[in-house]
């Protein structure tokens, strides 16, 4: 031991070279030990839920900055970095990420783009959110402006997912989950729309609730254009089903003797309440028109054209939408210049042609005139204003069914009816002779139902 | 420490040899020698500094520095002890058989 003592005496001279070496070392060894210091305390972190992580060595110490989301795993980064071989000090610059109170997230859509914003709980969940947005999307553009936040409802993931789902089914709008309230607003896409959102809310997840849903529908337009010129009906835009599609086309058959019906129609749900008997008075109003547009848009119905003669204008104006509340009526009804007087013979020729096109039609065995035939009765006016000369007789028959006294009253009354009609529309009394023959001049076989009803018919002979 | 000596096994190694030689050379060298004061100081300034890097109050670089330091240097002194050791041996083997013929 004391020579040890001695021969330590005489090693001093070695330490110039050890202090050269020594600085070598440094000089060398500084930046790849604090890069592969950097790399290992990089991958000691990824497996910890943290975002904006930075990593800065200096030596071999470890400046540890991020944002953490929960206090837990905040310790265990920094626990994580400590352990890792070679790190001499952690400086824990990590902090947990804001809470926000309340928890809010919204998408937002627009014409060209949809936009996420508000707070998402996790970097993986905010990453899904906007990959789930860009997937239902597809090609819509997806600006992601969601920030990190502790605080977020159970389920919060699911409630966004099931909303995003829905959002291809806006036009433009906004969803909003604030904790675990849920409120909608904007425009559906297309008709039904507003409804298959409605349907999905139901699955929202347990604990959330709608605040409010004021998704809009885009407005339930069914149309209808009469057109003289190539005598046609067109119906176009949706009606609720099937069955009053059915009910439509029955009642424009029905009302528009002289057209041809063009069914455009398309089935949508989403329609007002009352759709189907609304659009069919309608078309009763649109029936007597000479040309027109019946536009019903919602619970709002428009309808332009020109009626046949002055009194069927006021009429249609005061008529319209009399029998329907919460329904908005919007006549545009203007006259049809009158046509140039004619005389009997061409009146008669206008009568008969009329009325092979169309029958007036009385409520089964009774004298009360059908709705659907005010179309025609119009026309016959119109007629009739045309020759204020002639004298015309109104013939009422009957089928073979029933007895004959029955008959010859019923064919009477309805032959009265038509004419109290004529003479109600303004034309003079004077002119009119109301006649019945029951089913004594019948034109087909009684035998068969469509026999029958040709033989139900009025006749206007002008004498 | 492991992943100090691991790190820089290359300039440990050197160190070691640096000592090798020294200590070697030492046992047979006629100049002078460290005083005893100036050698005690020493011994303290090397407490001091080792005490230091324990407690870990020097940051950043320098810290890691020091701490290279003071692994190369107790490489060194290693390396001076066994090279002496070895050659006191060496003489001791060689220096008797003179005496004894």
């Amino acid at each position: 031991m004391h020579k040890l003592f001695r021969w330590a005496g005489k090693w001093w001279p070695g330490i110039v070279p050890l202090v050269i070496m020594w600085g070598f070392a440094a000089w060398i060894n500084t930046a790849p030990l604090e890069a592969d210091l950097a790399s290992r305390s990089t991958a000691a972190v990824k497996d910890t839920v943290l975002d904006r992580t930075r990593i800065a060595v200096d030596g071999r110490d470890v400046t540890l900055a991020a944002d953490a989301f929960s206090e837990e795993g905040r310790r265990s980064a920094v626990i994580a970095v400590e352990v890792v071989p070679g790190v001499r000090l952690v400086n824990d610059q990590s902090r947990l990420v804001a809470e926000a109170k309340p928890f809010v997230w919204t998408a937002e859509r627009d014409v060209v783009r949809v936009t996420l914003g508000g707070s998402a709980p996790l970097p993986a969940a905010k990453a899904r959110l906007v990959e789930a947005a860009r997937r239902d999307l597809g090609g819509v553009e997806v600006a992601d402006r969601m920030t990190l936040a502790r605080g977020a409802p159970p389920r919060f993931e699911n409630a966004a997912h099931l909303l995003l789902a829905q959002i291809a089914r806006l036009k433009d709008g906004k969803m909003t989950i604030s904790d675990t309230n849920v409120s909608l607003s904007g425009m559906a896409r297309e008709l039904g729309g507003r409804e298959a959102i409605a349907a999905a809310l139901k699955n929202l997840p347990e604990g959330f609730s709608i605040a409010a849903n004021d998704i809009k529908a885009p407005p339930y337009v069914f149309q209808a254009n009469k057109d003289p010129v190539a005598t046609t009906l067109t119906l176009t835009g949706y009606v609720p089903d099937n069955n009053v599609h059915a009910t439509i086309a029955t009642a424009a058959a029905r009302k528009f003797f002289n057209e041809k019906v063009t069914d455009n129609l398309k089935a949508s749900v989403g329609a007002p309440s009352g759709f189907g008997p609304a659009v069919v008075a309608a078309l009763g109003a649109l029936s007597r028109l000479s040309t027109g547009t019946l536009v019903v848009s919602d619970r709002e119905v428009k309808l332009s054209g020109d009626a046949l003669y002055e009194g069927a204008a006021a009429e249609i104006r005061a008529s319209l939408g009399k029998d329907f509340k919460n329904w908005q009526y919007k006549p545009e009804i203007t006259v049809k210049p009158a046509a140039g007087p004619v005389d009997g013979t061409v009146c008669q020729q206008l009568f008969s042609e009329l009325l092979t096109k169309g029958k007036i039609r009385f409520e089964p065995k009774r004298a009360a005139l059908d709705a659907d035939s005010a179309g025609l009765l119009d026309y016959l006016i119109e007629t009739a204003l045309r020759c204020p000369n002639a004298n015309i007789e109104i013939v009422g028959h009957t089928d073979a069914d029933g007895e004959d006294a029955f008959n010859q009253a019923l064919s009477e009354k309805r032959a009265q009816t038509v004419m109290d009609y004529l003479v109600k529309a303004g034309l003079p009394a004077g002119r009119f002779t109301a006649v019945g023959y029951g089913s004594t001049q019948p034109v087909a076989g009684n035998e068969t139902d469509e026999g029958k009803a040709q033989n139900r018919r009025i006749e206007f002979l002008v004498r | 420490m492991s992943y100090l000596l691991s790190f820089h096994w290359g300039w440990l190694v050197g160190a070691l040899l640096l000592g090798l030689a020294m200590g070697w050379i030492a046992v047979v060298h006629r100049g002078r020698a460290t005083s005893k004061v100036v050698a005690i100081w020493l011994s303290v300034l090397a407490v001091a500094l080792v005490a230091a890097a324990l407690a870990r109050v020097i940051p950043g670089r320098a810290g890691y520095w020091l701490d290279l330091w003071l692994i190369m240097f107790a490489c060194y002194l290693a390396g001076c002890a066994v090279g002496s050791w070895l050659r006191d041996r060496v003489v001791s083997r060689t220096a008797p058989a003179p005496e004894a013929s």
